[in-house]
């Protein structure tokens, strides 16, 4: 049975900083993930690299959130953006309310190479962003940095691996082995080779978000989570020029934020029970969030929205207070008090704090194992971020457009030359496969030989297949096939790929579908159902529908 | 609430590459939100069809890849400079994509803010433009232009009507850069027809361009310059409707003259002949013929006319054909194909425009006219240009042309 120092549970961005951290500081390292990397909480977020706006009341969590934003520069400026943000105030009782948020951004703006808080006349708000309500009196602006939280976890993982660690998806834990009151292994069922299997281990590091607490159970301790859960809505393309916030109907913060080549309208906060695996925006929480940005964005209602995400938050368990005022930080809980050593937990914590909750996990375990390692996840650049790429001379070199390039370059910076040396042996590789992103054939293949996907919604979160406004109408037969050749995939699981994803998708469209995406939809059920012949051939492939594939 | 902190918000925009969308603008981004991605502009793109997409990714990646993120705006140099602007997918666009407009907004941005981006003979020509207000670099000498306008009238068997200017006259004649400057016979024919139907018409006192090409290659300003100079001039003559013999100058003229209410109408010769001087006039006109075969010929339909302005002038190009006494028209399947002359796209890639061509070429031999008739001067010299390459023994002759031949002479 293998052995390691100590088992990350979760490939969110918190597990794969904890993998990355221990990994860097020598530690022997197995993440498990029960579904693929970012799959589940992070990868419903906005990827905002919060300055910790929404917090000013905690000076110590902005001041975290400030420090960690220069160190994502430091380290993953390949995938980040810095986006403006307007808020425009549509009366004098909006000004008052916004506390002492101005002087507390505007003391931690300069670190983070942005100006303090500015407020703008109505005519250059308008000027900046004409969809903005023209009644508006002034407007607030400010500027964050935003991440694709995909590419970041992917990152994370794939330094971990190349630093040694092992990275294992699609394998569900459990249970967790003990002896005396000590962590002694895991047991767990990867769903790839359809077997038991387990590994020895002296530590785990339980970064299960959502299921944190379930995990927890396993080895017997106990975990409380406040789980809220909270809805985007995702517009075809960038409707608005920078981030729009606004406040909604019952005065919570609500945001446009450009993210990728669409806009994210989020997001709703809702505690909640259900299952995260099966949860999917409701009607409700739809309305809501265009109700409340129709206000300052009136225009909001006609954009295209192509589908929806919900994604549940892990929080820290403080109860009998609304969402908005439980702390964004996060508590590393040693369950070693509670007769359970070995065990550390996370709850709470944001995206932008990844790093600093693992930097803070793993310097507990490395206390525990009574090893004395410097953190240098801070310091060291992630895969991709050694160097300026020129767009342009690849382009030109490799004959692939440039927007392909740059697209490419965004999600992996330096790497992508070794996307494109594929082309040299594949001419025919340069096809493209996403016409929306757009994707191509090399960087399909590259994704799936480097970086470990079984479906083509794990292809999905590594090179934004099938995100775009067509939703995988065009690129999930093409994709499919590649995906088949690569991983030699039988006829019959070629099919059931391709109806997976498309059930995937659907799961997100679902809910908002309207105006030009039902145009989209009759497109997409003709080729798959009309001409593909699919929905005769589920019987045969032994498919069961998903819970949002129900008929009602 | 000062100038400098909006200074500064703007040294951000420019540092992120995001230069906000206008209002005029985002309705156009706006046509494109109703794609439905089913790639039929791309089956039908003349572009495409030449050179692959593998060249040129075509208009729907214009449509959804590129207009998507405006910050990357600067990625699709290398591909929108190769559209040739004939407005085929806008028209086969099951939802009323405006792809042409994207491509001359994208343009715009480029040569704004990454002019380095921009293919130097568009720069060039841009110069030209700036320099002369006009198209072409005009004659150094205007004895030149007079004695080359003469060799054309001799050549051609054409009258000499003479220039005038005058105040108050019901029509104005607007020849285009290419007429005034290069293919001298399209102007002096437009005159010619005008003075046999006694049309009280008036030309420019100083001729400058519409505007067109200063769009196409993202110099808005000049071109916003153009057309407002070319508005007042209008405005001082006081006719009641503008006459042009050029494609591009049509579509152009009457876009400006709608945004910028000149409230003249804005005709083609062929919708001023037969809406104007009409059917009946028109019919009784043309002089017999003194060839014994009949003539055979074939129409080549300008873009700027079928897809960005009306297919009803093409009609009407036939319907005056059919007028002319011994002229057997035979349809070309390719009529309606993009000659690869628009979109400036000969400027820098002429390998491009001439692929683009070539269908063309094939079928124009194929209808086995020995003349190819077009209303647009730069339609003709495109066309006149590839069957020379090919050594075609086809000729090629501007309808205006073709028309003031076929009118009787007169003193």
């Amino acid at each position: 049975m293998a052995k390691y120092d100590v088992v990350v549970i979760g490939g969110g961005s918190t597990g794969t900083a904890v993998a990355r951290d221990c990994a860097m500081r020598g530690l022997k390292i197995l993440l498990l993930e029960r579904d693929d990397i970012a799959s589940a909480t992070t990868g419903a977020c906005a990827g905002m690299i919060s300055s910790g706006l929404k917090y000013m009341d905690e000076p110590n969590i902005v001041d975290m959130c400030s420090d960690e934003v220069v160190n994502f520069k430091r380290i993953a400026r390949h995938v980040m953006e810095k986006n403006p943000i307007i808020t425009p105030l549509l009366e004098m009782s909006d000004i008052s309310s916004g506390g002492n948020f101005a002087e507390e951004y505007s003391k931690r703006a300069e670190t983070r190479d942005v100006p303090p808080v500015l407020f703008l006349t109505p005519e250059d708000s308008l000027k900046i962003e004409p969809t903005l309500n023209p009644d508006l009196i002034a407007s607030i602006y400010f500027e964050e940095y935003f991440i694709s939280p995909f590419a970041l976890c992917m990152l994370q993982a794939l330094d971990a691996k190349q630093h040694g660690a092992d990275i294992k998806t699609y394998c569900e834990v459990t249970d967790i082995l003990t002896k005396k009151g000590s962590i002694t292994g895991v047991q767990y069922f990867n769903r790839i080779t359809d077997k038991m299997e387990s590994a020895k281990t002296r530590a785990i590091v339980n970064a299960a978000g959502p299921w944190a607490h379930k995990i927890a159970a396993l080895a017997g301790a106990k975990l409380e989570l406040r789980l809220n859960k909270g809805a985007h809505v995702i517009l075809d393309r960038r409707v608005v020029n920078v981030g729009v916030i606004a406040k909604a109907i019952e005065g919570r913060m609500i945001y446009l934020f450009p993210h990728e080549n669409t806009v994210l309208l989020g997001t709703t906060a809702l505690d909640t029970w259900e299952d995260p695996d099966t949860l999917v925006a409701s009607q409700d929480e739809i309305e809501y969030l265009l109700k409340s940005m129709e206000w300052v964005v009136p225009s909001i209602r006609d954009a295209r929205i192509i589908r929806t995400m919900e994604g549940v938050r892990p929080l820290i368990p403080t109860w009998k207070i609304p969402e908005g005022d439980v702390t964004r930080g996060y508590e590393v809980i040693d369950h070693e008090p509670e007769g359970v050593s070995g065990l550390i937990s996370f709850a709470g914590g944001k995206l932008v704090m990844c790093r600093h909750m693992a930097e803070a996990a793993t310097d507990l375990v490395c206390k525990n194992f009574g090893i004395e390692a410097e953190c240098r996840t801070h310091i060291e650049p992630l895969p991709g971020n050694s160097d300026d790429v020129d767009i342009l001379a690849l382009a030109k070199e490799y004959g692939v457009s440039q927007h392909t390039v740059e697209r490419m370059r965004a999600r992996r910076g330096t790497e992508i030359v070794m996307i494109l040396e594929l082309t040299r042996d594949h001419p025919e590789w340069k096809t493209t496969i996403c016409t929306c992103e757009p994707v191509i054939e090399a960087e399909l293949r590259y994704a799936i030989r480097a970086t470990f996907p079984q479906t083509l919604n794990d292809l999905r979160r590594r090179i934004r297949l099938g995100t775009g406004p067509c939703q995988g109408t065009f690129c999930t037969f093409k994709a499919a096939t590649i995906l088949a050749e690569e991983l030699e995939l039988s006829g019959a699981d070629f099919q059931l790929e391709i109806v997976d994803f498309l059930a995937e998708r659907w799961k997100g469209k679902r809910q908002s579908i309207r105006g030009e995406q039902i145009a989209q939809e009759e497109l997409a059920q003709g080729i798959y159902a009309c001409v593909g012949n699919l929905d005769q051939a589920l019987e045969r492939l032994d498919y069961d529908l998903k819970p949002w594939e129900e008929v009602l | 609430m000062s100038e400098e902190e909006y200074r500064t918000v703007l040294a951000t925009l420019k540092e992120e590459a995001i230069y906000p969308y206008t209002e005029d603008e985002m309705q156009v981004v706006k046509s494109v939100e109703s794609c439905i991605n089913c790639g039929l502009c791309i089956q039908h793109c003349p572009v495409v069809a030449a050179v692959g997409l593998d060249s040129f990714s075509g208009p729907r990646s214009i449509a959804v890849e590129l207009s998507r993120s405006p910050p990357e705006y600067w990625t699709t140099a290398d591909v929108v400079y190769l559209c040739t602007g004939c407005g085929t997918c806008r028209e086969v666009c099951p939802k009323d994509v405006d792809i042409p407009e994207i491509v001359n907004l994208i343009r715009a941005r480029i040569f704004k803010h990454r002019p380095d981006l921009v293919p130097k003979q568009l720069h060039a020509a841009d110069a030209i433009i700036v320099e002369h207000g006009l198209a072409f670099v005009p004659w150094e000498d205007p004895e030149e232009k007079v004695e080359s306008r003469n060799m054309r009238l001799e050549r051609l068997g054409l009258r000499y009507v003479p220039d005038q200017v005058v105040k108050g006259a019901d029509v104005l004649f607007y020849p285009g850069c290419q007429a005034e400057e290069r293919a001298q016979e399209v102007k002096e024919s437009a005159k010619i027809i005008l003075d046999h139907f006694k049309a009280k018409f008036t030309l420019l006192e100083e001729m400058n361009c519409c505007g067109l090409p200063a769009t196409l290659l993202g110099d808005d300003k000049t071109a916003l310059e153009l057309a407002l100079r070319l508005k007042k001039k209008v405005k001082d003559l006081g006719v009641k409707m503008l006459v042009t013999t050029c494609a591009g100058c049509t579509s152009n003229l009457a876009r400006i003259a709608e945004r910028d209410a000149w409230g003249i109408p804005v005709y083609h010769m062929l919708e001023f002949l037969v809406e104007e001087i009409g059917i009946a006039k028109l019919s009784s006109a043309f002089k017999q013929s003194t060839e014994e075969e009949p003539l055979r010929v074939t129409l080549h339909d300008p873009c700027h006319l079928i897809k960005h302005t009306s297919r009803i002038t093409m009609d009407y190009a036939g319907q005056i054909l059919s007028l002319i006494p011994d002229v057997e028209v035979t349809h070309s399947f390719a009529h309606d194909s993009c000659c690869g002359g628009g979109g400036l796209v000969s400027y820098h890639a002429g390998d491009v425009a001439r692929a683009v061509m070539k269908e063309n070429l094939a079928a124009i031999e194929e209808t086995g006219a020995s003349r190819v008739v077009t209303p647009c001067p730069l339609c003709t010299a495109q066309l006149e240009d590839s069957l020379f390459r090919q050594g075609s023994s086809v000729e090629v002759d501007d309808m205006t042309v073709f028309i003031a031949q076929r009118l009787p002479q007169k003193g």
